[in-house]
């Protein structure tokens, strides 16, 4: 589990708890109950679990108190803490849909066979205004097969991610995987959280078959390559690819061009390159992938300056644009970007972390081999996405000896693609 | 895009009526209310920047353990997100305010978003609290007239609601 922002607010155990027991309306203007209640996911102990099951018992109606009770029932579901599942189970009758989903996410999360909780799981499914994707989820999970005809209800749903949910939860629980292309489709919808989504449903049914589909779909890298790394994962754990037949795929996300993606937005006519650049802030990448193929295609010669400009004065500080401001100098091979790419390469903040990767990419294509010994300091890192673009960029720069190196990496992806070279 | 609007008319439609009397009522409130959504859209246009950057910044000063030092815990890992969707959020509440209804939160902001914060362990309390303080933080009619200020925080609430 990606565990970067856990410890966010830095309090102590004791602390959270202290500040999660005081009474809402008691609540110093200094403290947040919310936060104490996320803060506990760093404690798993059987104090902070009797404290998140004791904010849980708190009915108290007011949105601040909901929301503490909403954030209790996550924790509790993260921690596994299977004594607080009667509790939870008691949030599947609440009025509040979040809370609801919320528990029914948490009752996934920690696991049961209790036919009880499962039935009044499934009955939910009839029940207006509820998240039904949640509850598909976990029923599928919990492999619940008397959930499949209220299920299969909701396989034409009107909403594309409730439909995608369905279809991929009637195929893992039937085994009949013939109307998962409907669910691949849904990697081209307009609207990016459907894109995010139906690739969260083919990763759960182990669709290896989309894996290309997936390297191509207009979303950040970060969630391809969660698609396609636990699929791989999967399949290659059960014998059915090999680390060869996703290899070109990974390696294509890995190095992101926009024009490895099936965009699916389009200009009717170019913009100017400020509007552009623009675009590189938008929260789905879909569009900035648009106007980062644009601008390298259509404004060369003039984006470096804009893009230094747009960085000092607020992509510095923006994880989106940031990344694509790295990706675009590697593209636009701009020499003069050498010293922005290798202080983002080290750049140890987590919410730059996807930048450090597309640095690497981008210094390989530039070219210049003083970036060598920078990549070398990229194979000693943990993060696992850096250290495969670091073999990639190096090889670039006619250095192969990263794959010697990380030959034993602790990454079994890493390790695949060091040793998928033989050695001399 | 879904609005109190478009609402009535699916309704009727697909019941294959004429809207009904209280469907008309609806859409009769949500016209009255419209200078009010307008005045509180535009005003936040306005200084879209500046509320977005005065939440995260009061965020920073009223947690004083988010001050300390740490790894993961870094400062500019609170202020970058909250900067960056803060404004994402601000700007789905702007267009809830043109469009007279929650479609727009609905649809770009909140479907599937919870799902995608849980499963990237992505944490929103930054967003829950910056939101917060920004609903808080609204006065009339230093900012906007009363009833903008009530359109206004009333986005605001549902953002919070349906985020955390």
């Amino acid at each position: 589990m990606d565990n970067r922002f856990f410890s966010l607010f830095n309090l102590t155990e004791d602390r959270a708890i202290e500040i999660l027991d005081t009474p809402q309306d008691l609540v110093s203007e200094n403290d947040s109950r919310y936060i104490a209640a996320s803060h506990l996911i760093n404690f798993r102990t059987d104090r902070s679990i009797a404290a998140l099951m004791r904010a849980l018992q708190q009915t108290d109606p007011s949105l601040d108190n909901k929301i503490v009770r909403r954030k209790s029932i996550e924790i509790l579901g993260r921690l596994q803490a299977a004594d607080a599942l009667p509790a939870i189970h008691g949030c599947l009758q609440d009025d509040d849909c979040y809370t609801v989903e919320n528990a029914a996410w948490a009752i996934g999360e920690i696991g049961t066979q209790d036919p009880e909780i499962l039935a009044d799981l499934t009955k939910l499914l009839e029940k207006p205004g509820q998240s039904y994707r949640v509850m598909i989820h976990t029923l599928t999970k919990l492999n619940y097969q008397p959930a499949v005809p209220s299920i299969s209800k909701f396989v034409k749903d009107a909403d594309p991610p409730i439909a995608s949910a369905a279809i991929a939860g009637v195929c893992r629980l039937t085994g009949d995987y013939t109307q998962m292309p409907q669910v691949v489709a849904m990697l081209q919808n307009p609207n990016v959280l459907g894109r995010r989504l139906s690739i969260q449903d083919l990763m759960d049914a182990r669709y290896y078959a989309a894996i290309p589909d997936i390297a191509s779909c207009p979303v950040s890298l970060v969630f391809r390559l969660r698609g396609i790394r636990t699929l791989a994962e999967a399949g290659i754990g059960d014998g059915s690819l090999t680390f060869a037949q996703i290899q070109p795929y990974l390696e294509q996300s890995l190095r992101d061009r926009p024009q490895d993606l099936k965009l699916v937005h389009s200009y009717d006519r170019v913009p100017e390159l400020p509007a552009l650049i623009r675009n590189l802030y938008e929260t789905d990448f879909g569009k900035a992938y648009l106007a980062t193929q644009t601008i390298v295609e259509s404004y060369p010669e003039t984006a470096p300056a804009a893009l230094f400009a747009a960085y000092e004065e607020e992509a510095n500080n923006d994880y989106g644009a940031h990344f694509h401001v790295m990706k675009i100098m590697g593209w636009l091979k701009h020499a003069p970007a050498y010293n922005l790419l290798v202080e983002a390469l080290h750049n140890t903040q987590p919410q730059f972390q996807k930048s450090r990767a597309a640095a690497a990419i981008a210094l390989a294509e530039i070219g210049d081999v003083r970036a060598i010994p920078e990549l070398h300091k990229s194979l000693e890192t943990k993060i696992w996405d850096l250290k495969y673009a670091a073999i990639m960029a190096l090889e670039k720069l006619g250095d192969n000896s990263g794959y010697e190196i990380l030959a034993d990496d602790a990454d079994w992806l890493v390790r695949a693609k060091a040793q998928s070279k033989q050695r001399p | 895009m879904k609005s109190v609007v478009t609402t009535a008319i699916a309704s009727a439609d697909a019941a294959g009526r004429f809207p009904s009397t209280s469907d008309l009522e609806s859409v009769q409130g949500s016209i009255q209310r419209a200078t009010a959504r307008l005045e509180a859209a535009e005003k936040l246009a306005a200084n879209l920047d500046n509320v977005a950057k005065e939440a995260y910044d009061a965020c920073i000063k009223k947690y004083p353990y988010l001050n300390e030092a740490g790894q993961a815990n870094s400062n500019d890992t609170f202020k970058a997100k909250c900067h960056r969707d803060i404004k994402h959020y601000l700007r789905l509440v702007q267009y809830c305010l043109v469009v007279g209804g929650t479609g727009p939160l609905d649809e770009w902001g909140i479907a599937g978003q919870r799902e995608v914060y849980r499963a990237l362990s992505l944490p929103t309390a930054p967003y829950v609290e910056a939101l917060s303080f920004a609903r808080n933080r609204g006065c009339a009619p230093r900012d906007m007239s009363a009833q903008a200020l009530v359109e206004y925080n009333a986005l605001l609430d549902y953002a919070i609601n349906s985020l955390s």
